[in-house]
C-alpha cells in the first residue's frame, strides 16, 4: 500500500516537474506580488521587459490573490518557496513581515527616495505611494459623502465594497484610517458603516471589478485611481471622494526573501526599482505616485487629482502591536 | 485456540481489512494529535473565543435553516412527482436530480450566479417585465441557503420518492374510497411513510451543510457569513495564524463528533422496497393537480436553469486559448490523475473493509466472542471518518505535518488531497458495497466452502459477476467526488499544483468569467461522461443487477 502511494506520488510530482521544466538556462528571478500588479494592464509586463534587457535573466511574476496573500504564500511554502522578492506590502504590514525573519537587507541606496514620510529601512524599499480614498461614479452619485460621519448616516441602500484587512493592504489601510481618525470610537463608527458594506473582498481587484460592474456606489481604492479612467479611458466620471477627516497614506514596498538563490540578482532588481525607467512606468500602470522624482515627472492626468490636505499615518510598530486587536474589533463591529 | 480457528480460515479476507481500518484510525489519530496536542502556547484571548462562538452560532444556524428548507422543498417535490407520473421527461428529471451528489459544487455555484446574480437571468427577466430587479440577493446568507437547498433538496427527493412508492397501493385505494382530500391523504397515508426516513436524512443534510466550505467561500461574501471551515481556511491563508486555525478546528471537531454520535442513533427504519406501480386510474383533484404541476415546473426550471447557464456560458469560452494555457493543462492532468487514483484507492479500501466486515455480519463465519464487537466497531467506524474529520481540518493536519518534516509541500499536498478524497467517497461506497457483499456471502458461502473455492477463483466466480455493477458505480462516484472537490486544495493549491476546481475558483475570483465558464463546462462534461460511462464499462454491457 505505502509503496503504491509512494510510486504514485512520485509519478505525479515527476509529471509536474516535466511540465515545469524550462528550456533556457538563464537565471530566473521570481517575484511574488498581488494580482493587479501582475495583470496584463499592470506594471509587471513592462517592468519585466525593461529589467530583462539589463540582467540576462528571466523575471517571473507570480500572483497571489492579494497583497498580504503574497506574504502568506511565502510563509506557507516555508523554506521551499520559489520567491526571491515579495513586492506589494506596505508600511502597515511591513513590521509583521519583518517579524517573520524571512527577509534580508536590500542593499539599495535610498537617497533618491521621495515619499511623504522619512524613510530609512534596510529591509523594505518603497516603490510607489498613494492615499486611500473611496472612488465613485459622478454620473450616478451626485453628492458623495465628504466624511466617514456622513457616510455612516447615509440610507441603508447606499452600498460600498471594501477589502478584507486580513488579506489586503487597502482593507487594512481602511481599518487604520478609521482608527487614526476616530481613535477609541472607531468601533462605533464601524457599526454605523457596516450596513452599507455590500461585500468584503479578498483583494483590491475583486472589489474594483465589482464596483465597475455597477454592483456598488463606492469602492475603497486610491485618490490616484481616477487617473486611470482619465488617461487610459479618457473618461472623467470616476472621482475620489475627499474626506474631511483626512486620508491615510500608503507606501508600497518590496523586500528580498532570505532563501533566495539569486541574492545578487534580487539586489540588482531592488536598485532598479528606484531607477527613472521603473518609476516612470508606475504612474500609468499601477496608477499611484512614483517613489522618486524622475526627469520626466508626473503625467498630466495626475495634476488635477485631489491631494489630501491632511495625511493620516500610524507608525508601523504601533500598527503591528495593535493590528490583531483592531482587526478583531472590526470583525466584531461588522457582525462577526 | 479453537475459537481462533475461524480466524485462520477467514484470515485472507480479514487481516487486510483490519489493517486498512487500523491505518485509517491511525491517520485520524495523527491528525487529531496534530491539532490537539501540538499547540503548547494556549493564550486564550477573549475576543477570539467570542468570535469562535459567533462563527459556531452562524454555522449551526445556516445548517439548520438549510436542512429545514431542503427537506421542505424535497418533500413537496417528491409528493408532486409521485402523483404526477405521466409527463414528458419525468424519468430524466429524477435521474438528473439524484446526480447532484456528484455535481462539482463550484460548477453549480457558477450556474446559480448566472441565473440569480445581480446581473443574472432572473433579474434581467424581472426588469424587462416589471422594471424591478431583485438586486444582489445572492450575497451572504441568502446565497448560502439557495446553494445548499439546490444541492440537498434534490438529494432528498430520490429517497423520499422511494418511500412514497413503497406505500401499498391498497392504502391509496382506501383513501380514495373514504374520500380523503389530498391534505388528509398526505397526513394519514403519506406522512407516516416519510416520517421514518426524515431524521437520518435530516442529520446527513445537516452535517453536509455544517461542514460546507466551497459554497460559503464563494457565496458568503464577507466574514460576517463564515462557517467554521471557511474560518479555518482564512486563519491559515489570510492571517497565517495557526493557533487560531487550531482552535477553530478543535471547535469543528468537537461539534462534528457530537453530531456524528447523535446521527448514528437516528437509523432509518426498515428499508423500503419500491413497488411496480401502474399509473393511478383516478385523476387528482384539480387544485392538487395544479399545485403538483406548479411545484414540479418551478423546481425543474430552478434546477435546470443553472445547468443550462453553465452550458450556454461555457460554449462561448475560448477553448483554444484555455488549452494553450500551461496552468490549465497541468490542472486538467492533475485532476484526472488524482480522481483516477482516488477511485482506485476507494475501491481497494472499500473492498478490504467490506470483506472483513462480512466475516462478522454473515452467519456461519466468525462466531461472536469478546473481541468481535470491538473489531467490527473499528471496521465500521473507520469507513465513516470523513464525517467526523471534515476536509479542511484534515488539510490543516497535513499542513502541520508537512511543516515538521522536510520535503516539498506539494508532496504532502498530493497525500492530503488523496486522503481527503478517498475518505469523502468511503461512506457512500460502503453503503453501496457492504450490503451487496453480504448478499453474495449469504448466497455462495456454503457452496464455496464445500467445494473449496477460495481466493482468486472465488472472486472470479462468486463475487465479481455480482459486484461489478456496484463497483462501477462506486468507481464513478469516487472519481467524480475527487474531480469536483474544492476543499483541501484551497489550502495547498499554487501555481505548480492546481486542480480544475481550484483553477476555476481562481478564475472566478479574478473575474476571468469566460475562462471560468469554460472550465466549469469541462468539469460538468467530464462528470456526466464518467458517471454515465464507467458503471456501464464495469457492468460489461449487461444491465446492472442491483
Amino acid at each position: 500500500m505505502t509503496r503504491i502511494t509512494r510510486l504514485l506520488v512520485t509519478f505525479i510530482l515527476a509529471s509536474f516537474s516535466i511540465a515545469n521544466a524550462q528550456a533556457s538556462d538563464k537565471p530566473v528571478l521570481t517575484i511574488y506580488t498581488y494580482d493587479a500588479f501582475a495583470a496584463e494592464w499592470g506594471p509587471a509586463p513592462k517592468l519585466k521587459e525593461a529589467f530583462e534587457k539589463t540582467c540576462a535573466c528571466t523575471v517571473d511574476f507570480i500572483t497571489a490573490d492579494s497583497s498580504i496573500g503574497a506574504l502568506r504564500k511565502v510563509q506557507l511554502e516555508g523554506a521551499s518557496t520559489k520567491a526571491d522578492i515579495v513586492l506589494g506590502l506596505d508600511t502597515n504590514i511591513a513590521e509583521a513581515a519583518r517579524a517573520t525573519g524571512l527577509f534580508i537587507p536590500h542593499g539599495a541606496d535610498q537617497a533618491k527616495l521621495d515619499v511623504p514620510m522619512s524613510w530609512n529601512d534596510d529591509t523594505f524599499l518603497p516603490f510607489d505611494y498613494s492615499y486611500f480614498a473611496f472612488v465613485y461614479n459622478s454620473e450616478k452619485l451626485k453628492t458623495p459623502p465628504t466624511s466617514f460621519a456622513e457616510l455612516a448616516n447615509l440610507p441603508k441602500d447606499f452600498k460600498i465594497v471594501v477589502q478584507d484587512p486580513r488579506s489586503s493592504t487597502p482593507g487594512l489601510g481602511l481599518v487604520l484610517w478609521v482608527r487614526d481618525a476616530y481613535g477609541d470610537k472607531a468601533a462605533d463608527m464601524w457599526k454605523k458603516i457596516a450596513p452599507k458594506i455590500l461585500t468584503v473582498t479578498k483583494g483590491w481587484s475583486d472589489a474594483y471589478g465589482l464596483f465597475l460592474k455597477g454592483e456598488a456606489d463606492m469602492v475603497l481604492s486610491y485618490t490616484t485611481s481616477p487617473a486611470y479612467h482619465l488617461i487610459a479611458e479618457n473618461d472623467n466620471k470616476y472621482k475620489a471622494a475627499p474626506f474631511s477627516e483626512g486620508h491615510y497614506l500608503q507606501v508600497e514596498v518590496a523586500g528580498i526573501v532570505k532563501s533566495t538563490k539569486q541574492p545578487a540578482l534580487a539586489k540588482k532588481f531592488m536598485q532598479f526599482m528606484l531607477s527613472d525607467e521603473f518609476q516612470d512606468i508606475i504612474p500609468t500602470t499601477n496608477w499611484t505616485y512614483p517613489a522618486t522624482k524622475t526627469a520626466t515627472g508626473l503625467p498630466d492626468g495626475f495634476k488635477g487629482l485631489h491631494v489630501p490636505a491632511k495625511t493620516l499615518l500610524i507608525d508601523g510598530k504601533t500598527v503591528e502591536e495593535n493590528r490583531k486587536g483592531w482587526i478583531d474589533e472590526w470583525l466584531m463591529a461588522i457582525g462577526r | 485456540m479453537s475459537s481462533f480457528s475461524p480466524l485462520r480460515r477467514f484470515g485472507i479476507s480479514f487481516w487486510p481489512g483490519l489493517a486498512v481500518g487500523a491505518a485509517l484510525l491511525c491517520l485520524a489519530g495523527t491528525i487529531f494529535a496534530q491539532i490537539v496536542i501540538l499547540p503548547q502556547t494556549t493564550t486564550v484571548s477573549a475576543a477570539l473565543d467570542a468570535q469562535i462562538w459567533s462563527i459556531l452560532r452562524f454555522t449551526l444556524f445556516q445548517a439548520a435553516l438549510s436542512t429545514l428548507l431542503s427537506i421542505g422543498l424535497g418533500t413537496a417535490l417528491a409528493w408532486s412527482l409521485f402523483h404526477q407520473r405521466r409527463f414528458p421527461g419525468r424519468g430524466a428529471l429524477i435521474s438528473l436530480l439524484s446526480s447532484t451528489l456528484v455535481l462539482p459544487t463550484l460548477v453549480a455555484v457558477l450556474g446559480l450566479v448566472t441565473v440569480f446574480g445581480r446581473n443574472g437571468w432572473l433579474n434581467d427577466l424581472a426588469e424587462a417585465l416589471s422594471g424591478h430587479s431583485f438586486g444582489a440577493f445572492l450575497y451572504g446568507l441568502t446565497g448560502i441557503l439557495v446553494a445548499h437547498v439546490y444541492f440537498n433538496a434534490s438529494f432528498a427527493v430520490r429517497g423520499l420518492l422511494h418511500r412514497l412508492e413503497a406505500i401499498p397501493a391498497e392504502k391509496f385505494k382506501l383513501a380514495r374510497s373514504l374520500g380523503l382530500t389530498p391534505w388528509q391523504r398526505f397526513k394519514l397515508v403519506e406522512w407516516p411513510a416519510l416520517k421514518g426516513t426524515l431524521p437520518s436524512m435530516a442529520s446527513t443534510i445537516f452535517l453536509l451543510c455544517f461542514t460546507s466550505f466551497a459554497i460559503v467561500l464563494t457565496l458568503g461574501g464577507s466574514p460576517k457569513y463564515n462557517t467554521l471551515e471557511v474560518a479555518i481556511y482564512e486563519a491559515v491563508k489570510f492571517d497565517f495564524d495557526l493557533l487560531r486555525a487550531l482552535k477553530l478546528a478543535l471547535a469543528q471537531l468537537a461539534v462534528c463528533a457530537f453530531l456524528v454520535v447523535v446521527a448514528s442513533g437516528l437509523r432509518a427504519s426498515s428499508s423500503a422496497i419500491a413497488q411496480a406501480r401502474t399509473p393511478s386510474i383516478w385523476g387528482e383533484p384539480f387544485g392538487a393537480r395544479c399545485a403538483q404541476l406548479g411545484i414540479t415546473g418551478f423546481c425543474a426550471i430552478a434546477f435546470l436553469a443553472p445547468l443550462a447557464a453553465v452550458l450556454i456560458d461555457g460554449l462561448q469560452a475560448d477553448f483554444t486559448k484555455l488549452f494553450a494555457e500551461a496552468t490549465f493543462r497541468r490542472a486538467l492532468f492533475t485532476s484526472l490523475v488524482l480522481a483516477s487514483a482516488s477511485s482506485v484507492f476507494t475501491i481497494a479500501i472499500a473492498l478490504a473493509l467490506g470483506f472483513a466486515r462480512r466475516n462478522f455480519s454473515v452467519p456461519g463465519r466468525i462466531p461472536a466472542s469478546w473481541w468481535t464487537p470491538v473489531v467490527s466497531r473499528v471496521l465500521a467506524f473507520s469507513g465513516t471518518l470523513y464525517l467526523a474529520i471534515p476536509s479542511l481540518v484534515l488539510g490543516l493536519g497535513f499542513f502541520l505535518i508537512a511543516r515538521q518534516f522536510a520535503g516539498p509541500l506539494n508532496f504532502w499536498a498530493v497525500i492530503a488531497l488523496l486522503c481527503a478524497n478517498v475518505l469523502m467517497a468511503l461512506p457512500f461506497s460502503l453503503a453501496i458495497l457492504v450490503p451487496a457483499m453480504e448478499k453474495t456471502a449469504l448466497r455462495f458461502d456454503k457452496l464455496c466452502f464445500s467445494m473449496g473455492i477460495r481466493g482468486i477463483a472465488r472472486w472470479r466466480l462468486a463475487e465479481w459477476p455480482f459486484l461489478r455493477a456496484d463497483l462501477g458505480y462506486v468507481a464513478a462516484l469516487a472519481f467524480c467526488f475527487s474531480l469536483g472537490d474544492l476543499g483541501v486544495i484551497a489550502l495547498f493549491g499554487n501555481q505548480d499544483f492546481a486542480t480544475l476546481p481550484w483553477l476555476l475558483y481562481q478564475k472566478m475570483g479574478s473575474y476571468r468569467t469566460h475562462d471560468a465558464a469554460g472550465i466549469a463546462l469541462i468539469l460538468l462534461a467530464l462528470t456526466i461522461t464518467v458517471f454515465a460511462l464507467v458503471p456501464r464499462v464495469f457492468a460489461g454491457g449487461r444491465d446492472a443487477e442491483t
